[in-house]
């Protein structure tokens, strides 16, 4: 593997010409993507849409977004932002608002 | 790709018009510009009026003037994370009045640009984490009334910055982990009644307000891991909604009696890695909505706690405590129970754990039990493992296994076993029973007709299970036929044996001790 920062992509600190990058530079997340079977590191300061950053101590990482109808989670248990058409309320995405809540189309949320 | 058309709801007179897009930059059809790691140290100017969302991350932009996105009125989403910023001018996002989204995580500032923040009245989204922040000045974010998310993970603060959250009342996400706050007071989040995440893990806090929490009525994530704490956190006890609960990693020896009596909607707890000492009985009552929970090592802990109401639990963990009894109504309460880890206790006797009929995976390892009857796994015909190493076993009823007829892995290693009943058990695949010296009767593999894997006391009961390559004496060859007439139809062979026999280790059991 040619472990070296000046071939290694923007953001990186160490890499592997099979793996891409193995070790982002400190508070940057690493996003892994796949490639058929291979994987390939890639450091970014702001994960993708469909993911969410975990920092930690010792490595930040993206994350997939899980949350039904999600386009962009704040967290694990958290939406920030749901399809086009949805409405959130306490963080998940609704087709209709809850019973009991009404629904405000200008921020569409319940 | 270089046009920028106008974006429905823009000002214009109906005719489109192509607008322009910086060189540096890619620009799409719906006004968006992707200027991002392009190595400019400048935000390019030649932007269309249009543009609703900029991507400027990745450059080495490290200061942003005066009015430089004066004419991007329309701008949506503006991305600035990954430069080098260290300063950002007072009118620097002025115009920017319909701004939802902004990025400033990764950069180098060491305060919160609250000056700069005071028009974007529209602003949903801030992220300014992974910077240098010490300091959020008072008033930082009173203008941003529409506030739902905000950033401020690995930072330097050291306190939780209360003053200026408290006009907070739309803030449903917060993150202020990674930093170094110590202490968290009494009403540090009064009037966030809207807050629904607050992540507050890895800092360094050792004591809370036991109102700190006060305030927060729909709060549902609360993730305290990997802080300093040295006792319980009562100040949940204020968290009427609270559904995920995080404390791992601190300094807690005591679960209180009625430690979740006001958190009756927690789905899960994560409280590993505490030197935990003692769990007061009643502390996981009446959590209908738990469905794992795992206790660790609470080495002072002697009754087995109370789960009466905590009825949907799935996943019971409980080891390393002085436990010896297990209730004998246990599985009342349990009935969807699926996996149980009850190893490393002191547990001497087995109740019945038939209401559990979901159980699948039992691991009693490490414990001190005697003996099995014929009732203690009766009906459980899910439980495919089943794991009572390293206990004080002498008896096993006949039909104690009986109705085990998914159960694939038995472990029944390391105890005074002389002899181990196989009906019931045709779907077992791997059976452990080393460390029973006193079992030395030849097995029979009849009635294992699915075992791939035994591991057994002494060599010579192996030779049940595989073709043995030895040539018998011609005594061991009476024995030999006498066995294989013994066994009516051909036994499909085990995979594996051990300890397999060979030269040194004969098919017969010679003078009490095959070593010989």
């Amino acid at each position: 593997s040619t472990d070296g920062p000046a071939s290694c992509s923007s953001g990186c600190e160490s890499c592997s010409e099979y793996n891409g990058c193995t070790k982002c530079r400190p508070r940057l997340f690493i996003l892994l993507e796949r490639n058929d079977i291979r994987q390939t590191g890639v450091c970014l300061a702001t994960c993708p849409v469909g993911y969410y950053g975990i920092r930690n101590r010792d490595v930040n990482r993206c994350t997939q977004c899980k949350i039904e109808n999600c386009v962009d989670c704040f967290s694990r248990t958290f939406c920030a932002k749901c399809k086009e058409g949805l409405y959130s309320h306490s963080g998940r995405c609704y087709h209709s608002c809850p019973e009991g809540l009404s629904t405000i189309n200008s921020t569409m949320e319940c | 790709l270089g046009l920028c058309t106008l974006r429905h709801g823009a000002a214009g007179q109906g005719q489109s018009t192509p607008a322009a897009c910086s060189p540096q930059c890619r620009c799409d059809e719906d006004g968006g510009a992707d200027c991002s790691g392009k190595g400019l140290s400048t935000v390019p100017a030649g932007l269309s009026a249009f543009t609703y969302y900029l991507d400027l991350s990745m450059n080495n932009i490290t200061e942003l003037p005066a009015n430089v996105f004066r004419n991007l009125t329309y701008l949506e989403e503006l991305r600035l994370a990954g430069n080098d910023l260290v300063f950002i001018h007072p009118e620097a996002l002025s115009g920017l009045h319909q701004l939802k989204v902004l990025m400033l995580q990764n950069n180098q500032l060491k305060t919160v640009p609250s000056a700069a923040l005071k028009n974007l009245h529209a602003l949903q989204s801030l992220r300014l984490d992974a910077n240098h922040i010490t300091t959020v000045p008072e008033g930082s974010f009173d203008s941003l009334q529409q506030l739902r998310h905000l950033w401020l993970d690995d930072n330097n603060l050291t306190e939780v910055p209360v003053g200026p959250l408290q006009h907070q009342g739309n803030l449903q996400a917060l993150t202020l982990a990674l930093n170094r706050i110590s202490h968290v007071p009494d009403g540090a989040f009064a009037n966030l009644s809207g807050l629904v995440v607050l992540h507050l893990h890895n800092n360094r806090i050792q004591e809370m307000g036991k109102n700190c929490f006060s305030g927060l009525d729909n709060l549902e994530t609360l993730d305290l891991n990997f802080n300093n704490l040295k006792s319980f956190p009562e100040a949940i006890q204020t968290l009427p909604k609270l559904k995920e609960l995080g404390f791992h990693s601190n300094n807690i020896a005591i679960i209180p009696e009625g430690a979740f009596l006001k958190n009756p909607l927690l789905r899960t707890i994560h409280l590993y890695d505490n030197p935990l000492s003692f769990v007061g009985r009643s502390a996981f009552q009446n959590l209908s909505d738990l469905h794992a929970l795992m206790l660790r090592g609470a080495n002072m802990v002697q009754d087995f706690p109370s789960l009466t109401g905590t009825g949907n639990l799935e996943s019971l963990t409980l080891t390393g405590t002085k436990i010896r009894v297990i209730p004998a109504d246990m599985c009342e309460d349990l009935s969807v129970l699926r996996t149980l880890d009850l190893s490393y206790n002191e547990i001497e006797e087995l109740p019945s754990f038939q209401g559990c009929m979901r159980l699948q995976d039992i691991t009693l390892q490490h414990n001190n039990i005697q003996q099995i009857d014929h009732h203690t796994f009766q009906g459980l015909t899910s439980l495919r493992v089943l794991d009572l190493s390293r206990n004080q076993l002498r008896f096993i009823y006949h039909d104690a296994f009986l109705s085990l007829s998914a159960l694939t892995n038995l472990d029944l290693s390391a105890n005074s076993l002389a002899s181990v009943p196989t009906a019931g058990l045709s779907a077992l695949s791997q059976l452990k029973l080393t460390g029973n010296p006193a079992m030395r009767s030849s097995l029979s593999a009849k009635s294992l007709p699915k075992l791939r894997s035994i591991s057994v006391p002494y060599a010579y009961q192996c030779c049940a299970f595989m073709a043995c390559d030895s040539t018998p004496s011609s005594s061991e060859r009476d024995d030999r036929t006498k066995a294989v007439d013994a066994e009516m139809e051909r036994v499909p062979l085990v995979v594996h044996c051990s300890p397999s026999p060979g030269a040194f280790k004969p098919c017969t059991h010679l003078l009490g001790s095959w070593m010989i």
